[in-house]
């Protein structure tokens, strides 16, 4: 690491001039103008009294919305101008669906060949013996990748109503303190009889997690419920240990980077057909013998990208729910 | 549609009525959470295990936990009993 | 081999049925109770046994393969979970409640309660001397 400059050499150089001039600390007057020498501003207290209540007054009549005509019009062609909006936005969408095929149509999605075509060539075109499975992360992986973002969305949008922003030491402000009294006063803390279990629960917990995922191709499961069985895993240690354990483990970093890696990848893997037209490529990853673990091509990794995200998720719902941050 | 599946959407009738109806918050998250736990049986008695399983999974778990940590912060959890005090007093 | 199936219908209808019947007593309990601990004690004791018994039932009615082990699996995982968060509801109940005094009795030092078991333990062994 260099060492630092005095700062003496500091003050001349050009980036501490910018600087300043950006942030709004460099006072445009100052060795530019020729001023006057001015004469001492002294403080009048009958001045003074007089400007408070002017003051006053003037802050009586400008939030005085019982008398206020303007605001009384206001209010009024709001609640008009809100009703009409409403009718033609319903008018709009009636139309729209009005000029969608009507129920019993040959070419509905619903009644035409595409079910029958899925269910026939389903196991021989993905791999997986889940039919379901294969549904949603090979034919329509693009609406799994949509959910898996609006999880990260609803994360973030949570994120932003809930945190309790620290200052650089690490501590509340005084502000947040008054406004959020520490609610977890009465809990039981540190209970021998919950850590004693939680050591031996938890690990089989996320062991059957892990279980689900892997298996999503095989059977009944995949990557939502095996990602909310490993979330409650994590809550249950968090609640049986407390935030500095889990802190050792599982922070604002961990989280970033697991969502980020996770929905990159399905990104980079099930969207690049954008780019090369709407006939994938074919799959570089063999599709396997049906009913082994290594098969489906590639929803194995789909699986445990989309599980992750679900894991993150539901344990930062919690966190931030008690604490207001993680 | 045997006589256990009738039965079983009986109770999911009931169950979402009570829920609506009733005057304790903290007891319309609990029925909410029995509600879906009844879901998760019909799910099975349709074939479909993965709904099943992500339904008693997101459903009687972790939605109904959310739910009991926001009644928490928003300090209605004794709402109800409260009220009734004061009727008594 | 006709009695063994017979056997094995008859006792794991049993065993459901105890379940069935324990359940019902639980049920009965935490509606009947009035204080909050008592209501805690029925539930906890109830779910725990009576779950138990079903899935012991259920294991006799499937026979000896991967299943049965995957039921005991979850009977075990049940046995160590259910009563560990009813302790933890029970504590909190104890922690929170400021009319705990009506309740149950309070004791803020171990050694009176200490004290009364002894006094009531030689009451009995003389009582039985006696008779």
């Amino acid at each position: 690491m260099s060492k630092k400059r005095p700062s003496e050499e500091y003050h001349k150089t050009f980036a501490y001039h910018f600087f300043r001039w950006l942030s709004g600390e460099k006072d445009p007057y100052l060795g530019n103008l020729e001023m006057k020498p001015q004469p001492e501003y002294k403080t009048d207290s009958a001045l003074q009294l007089r400007h408070e209540k002017e003051h006053d007054a003037i802050l009586d009549k400008v939030y005085d919305t019982e008398h206020n005509k303007v605001l009384k019009l206001f209010h009024r062609l709001y609640h008009a101008t809100s009703i009409l909006f409403c009718l033609f936005l319903m008018a709009l969408l009636l139309v729209t669906i009005s000029h969608l095929p009507a129920t019993g149509a040959a070419q509905k999605p619903v009644n035409n060949e595409v079910a029958g075509r899925y269910i026939e060539k389903g196991l021989e075109e993905t791999g997986a013996v889940n039919i379901v499975a294969g549904m949603i992360l090979d034919y329509r992986a693009f609406d799994t990748l949509g959910e898996s973002h609006v999880l990260f969305v609803a994360t973030i949008t949570v994120l932003i109503l809930l945190r309790l922003d620290k200052n650089k030491k690490g501590e509340l402000s005084s502000l947040a303190k008054d406004m959020n009294p520490n609610d977890r006063v009465y809990e039981p803390k540190n209970d021998a009889i919950l850590q004693l279990v939680a050591t031996f629960l938890v690990p089989i917990i996320i062991i059957f997690g892990i279980y689900i995922i892997l298996n999503g191709h095989l059977g009944p499961g995949g990557g939502f419920s095996g990602g909310a069985v490993i979330g409650a895993g994590l809550i249950l240690y968090l609640n049986a240990f407390g935030f500095q354990k889990t802190e050792r483990f599982f922070t604002e970093k961990t989280y970033k980077w697991i969502c980020f890696f996770s929905l990159s990848f399905y990104c980079l893997a099930k969207s690049y057909s954008f780019f090369t037209g709407a006939n994938h490529l074919h799959s570089i990853i063999p599709k396997g013998t049906p009913g082994a673990i290594l098969s489906g091509g590639l929803i194995l990794p789909l699986n445990i990208a989309v599980g992750l995200v679900v894991a993150c998720t539901m344990y930062a719902f919690y966190a931030m729910f008690r604490k207001g941050g993680f | 549609m045997t006589a256990f599946q009738i039965i079983l959407m009986g109770l999911l009738i009931i169950c979402a009525i009570s829920v609506s109806f009733s005057k304790n918050l903290l007891n319309s998250v609990l029925i909410y959470m029995s509600f879906s736990l009844v879901m998760s049986l019909l799910w099975i008695c349709l074939e479909s295990p993965d709904l099943a399983i992500t339904e008693a999974a997101v459903g009687a778990g972790i939605t109904s936990v959310l739910f009991f940590v926001t009644l928490k912060k928003i300090h209605a959890i004794n709402v109800a009993e409260k009220a009734e005090e004061k009727k008594d007093e | 081999m006709e009695t063994l199936e017979w056997l094995k219908i008859i006792v794991g209808s049993a065993f459901l049925l105890c379940g069935v019947v324990i359940f019902f007593t639980e049920i009965f309990g935490v509606f009947h109770f009035k204080y909050v601990l008592n209501r805690m004690h029925a539930a906890a004791m109830g779910d725990t046994l009576g779950i138990t018994s079903c899935l012991i039932g259920l294991m006799i009615f499937s026979g000896f393969n991967y299943t049965t082990l995957k039921i005991l699996l979850i009977i075990i995982f049940l046995w160590f979970a259910s009563p560990v968060s009813s302790h933890v509801l029970s504590r909190l109940e104890v922690a929170t409640n400021e009319n705990l005094s009506e309740h149950c009795e309070i004791y803020e030092d171990l050694t009176i309660l200490e004290q009364e078991l002894a006094c009531s333990e030689t009451a009995e062994s003389r009582k039985e001397e006696q008779s």
